[in-house]
């Protein structure tokens, strides 16, 4: 449906800004494409480029199996576009710029009785046709922006970031409807909020510096560019000697398990990095119950979209431990007596059953954070003096704070000068 | 097929024009002034509608100030205003060629100043009916001369709106484009080099005042000069559409 073929772009006195450099890529019919990129990526230049309105400086450019250069009138009438700004004519009714589309694109008077009501259903005008659109909202001229640019039934529609200056209610009700719109358009939507995108696209197309950054859906480039997946687990051992080593080969011995990082001890907590190809929280939980060990923490960490395109686009490495994770993270204090014995494949979900029965833990919820205070551990005995240490993220050992240290004095505000009186 | 669509923009710009109140104040600024003077000169020449009429819609300073003032007054904000505001994108993204989006917006204005000079015919019709019929066909004539001139001047304004992304810079542009454009040949001409100098001939060439609008005015419908202002109009016309074309490549 779009083939893009080695498309750049320059500007500026003898081309000195290359807004695109050397840009391919094809959109087949029925996809729905997020075009994500930071603010000059050259995500408006690529889009009013398919849309006609800018000539690329080489390289080429089909819709529809039409040149966008040589058969530009052809491919406009394929094409529905609604640019960032939302041009409209303020002195006109609703249904008046509705009719002036129509009579652009030469419809047909029955055709335009036809499909002005259709669209004003399809993005929610109701009653608004024969409002001024002076008077409407930013969120309601969105609206009618999309009816127009959806009036003519265009095969591909473009938008440049059609929720850009919307409240987060007005945002949730143009995603819906271009979801909707997924179904029978091809449709290419840029935006530079990664959110919106991963709402609405089944695939994503970075940009970064005139340059496609990543291509593909968003599990792919999770999965391809992401790097590793891990368990944190921090949980107190028991004072036997050499508890941590053992334990590491006991979770070394998972199914599914890469590596295991011992990051050391906190506390009477030890910490390990399990990493491995899947979510193996419930896994380590079992062994956990079996071996009586008492968890502080059990999380499952993996990179999201925001990080990968943080680290692309804005090419500074990405930062997994400070950015949110996906899952539950659970922070139990489990005396070992309690724990009853169990045992079970991975994913079996002995490890809920088992956490369930204590009455001290609840089903994991994707996106939920749950953060408690060390002391909540027993202390095993006979361990070294145990700091009082704060986590104020579990995920990060540099996020620690020793409470046992002395505070830090707080600055004391300077006095201002005093005036000398005259 | 290259001018598909400028129906519906000049529609539009129609439209835009007339919803607006600049508008109404140029149309009610110019029947008092017309009016005003058709006034005067009709005690002055003795109750000859046809020359009171000629001279009020045609000859006098003030007419030539308003053709002046009004077309880049009108014109200011059809390409650098929409430019601003985004509809220029939405316009050049939809199937209508850049000429026929110019073609619209020209004779838009152009049609909005023939009915601001239309008061003339007004005021003729009014004296034909209280029983003192002018020349017509002279009158029309010189109403088609005052539309070929505001047409040129409406594409110089155009043009002017077309160069700048600011409606009252492409205004003071188009005011001095129209100055220089007839004031030029008659300030040559009191130079005092002869009718005969070269630079003299050549601006007297393009004297709109004295040589191509006068023929008009008379009543006498001249070919060259017809041919004089729709050959500049469309000139500047696809001036202001190669401009239109640059600003894709600038964007």
């Amino acid at each position: 449906m779009i083939h893009v073929e080695h498309l750049t772009r320059l500007f500026g006195p003898f081309g000195a800004v290359r807004a695109i450099d050397d840009l391919s890529f094809h959109i087949e019919r029925g996809e729905v494409v997020g075009f994500l990129g930071p603010n000059g990526a050259g995500k408006t230049t690529t889009l009013r480029i398919l849309t006609g309105y800018l000539p690329a400086s080489s390289g080429s450019a089909r819709v529809c199996g039409l040149d966008v250069l040589r058969d530009s009138m052809r491919v406009r009438k394929k094409i529905g576009y609604l640019p960032e700004s939302v041009p409209l004519y303020r002195d006109l009714r609703v249904d008046e710029m509705l009719r002036f589309q129509a009579r652009l694109h030469g419809m047909s008077r029955s055709d335009f009785r036809r499909r002005a009501p259709a669209v004003a259903e399809q993005v929610g005008l109701g009653d608004l046709t024969r409002a001024m659109i002076g008077t409407l909202s930013r969120g309601q001229r969105q609206r009618v922006g999309l009816a127009v640019a959806l009036l003519p039934e265009p095969e591909v529609l473009i938008l440049d970031e059609p929720t850009s200056g919307l409240d987060p209610i007005q945002r949730m009700e143009v995603r819906k409807l271009l979801v909707e719109l997924g179904s029978a358009h091809t449709v290419l939507v840029s935006s530079h909020i990664l959110p919106e995108i991963e709402a609405v696209a089944q695939r994503v197309i970075i940009l970064a510096k005139g340059k496609i950054a990543a291509d593909g859906t968003a599990d792919q480039l999770v999965s391809k560019l992401g790097g590793e997946r891990y368990v944190e687990v921090h949980a107190a051992l028991g004072p036997a000697e050499g508890a941590a080593s053992k334990a590491r080969e006991l979770l070394a011995k998972l199914p599914g398990v890469r590596s295991v990082q011992d990051q050391g001890r906190v506390g009477v907590h030890h910490q390990f990095r399990i990493v491995c190809s899947e979510d193996l929280r419930e896994d380590v939980g079992a062994l956990a119950a079996h071996k009586g060990w008492a968890l502080r923490e059990l999380s499952f960490r993996q990179p999201k979209l925001e990080q990968i395109f943080a680290k692309i686009a804005l090419e500074f490495e990405s930062q997994p431990t400070l950015a949110g994770g996906q899952g539950a993270e659970v922070h139990l204090a489990v005396p070992a007596a309690q724990v009853p014995q169990a045992a079970g494949a991975a994913g079996s979900g002995l490890t809920q059953l088992a956490l369930q029965g204590t009455g001290q833990a609840r089903p994991p919820a994707p996106e939920t954070r749950v953060v408690a205070n060390s002391a909540g551990a027993a202390p095993a005995p006979g361990s070294a003096p145990v700091r009082a240490v704060y986590n104020l993220n579990p995920f990060e050992q540099g996020a620690h704070r020793d409470l046992s240290a002395p505070k830090p004095a707080p600055a004391k505000p300077t006095p201002p000068p005093a005036k000398d009186s005259p | 097929m290259l001018l598909s669509g400028s129906w519906t923009i000049y529609r539009r710009e129609l439209a835009g024009l007339f919803l607006g109140p600049l508008a109404y104040v140029l149309l009610g600024l110019a029947l008092f002034v017309n009016g005003q003077y058709f006034t005067v000169y009709l005690k002055e020449v003795s109750g000859e509608v046809t020359d009171a009429l000629t001279l009020s819609g045609g000859v006098s300073v003030v007419y030539w100030i308003l053709m002046v003032v009004l077309p880049p007054l009108v014109t200011m904000r059809m390409v650098s205003e929409e430019s601003r505001s985004g509809m220029l994108e939405l316009l050049l993204t939809s199937p209508v060629s850049d000429a026929a989006v110019v073609a619209g917006k020209l004779v838009a204005a152009v049609t909005f100043m023939a009915v601001l000079w239309s008061s003339n015919l007004f005021y003729g019709l009014l004296c034909h009916f209280l029983g003192t019929a002018p020349d017509w066909p002279a009158l029309l004539v010189m109403f088609a001369g005052s539309v070929l001139v505001s047409a040129l001047l409406c594409a110089i304004g155009l043009c002017c709106s077309a160069a700048t992304s600011t409606p009252i810079l492409a205004a003071f542009l188009g005011l001095v484009a129209n100055v220089v454009l007839l004031s030029v040949p008659y300030l040559a001409g009191q130079l005092g080099l002869g009718e005969r100098h070269w630079l003299v001939r050549t601006l007297s060439e393009v004297d709109l005042v004295s040589r191509h609008a006068a023929s008009f005015m008379r009543g006498v419908l001249d070919s060259r000069h017809l041919a004089f202002f729709l050959a500049w109009t469309v000139f500047f016309a696809f001036v202001t559409t190669r401009l239109i074309e640059s600003r894709r490549w600038k964007t």
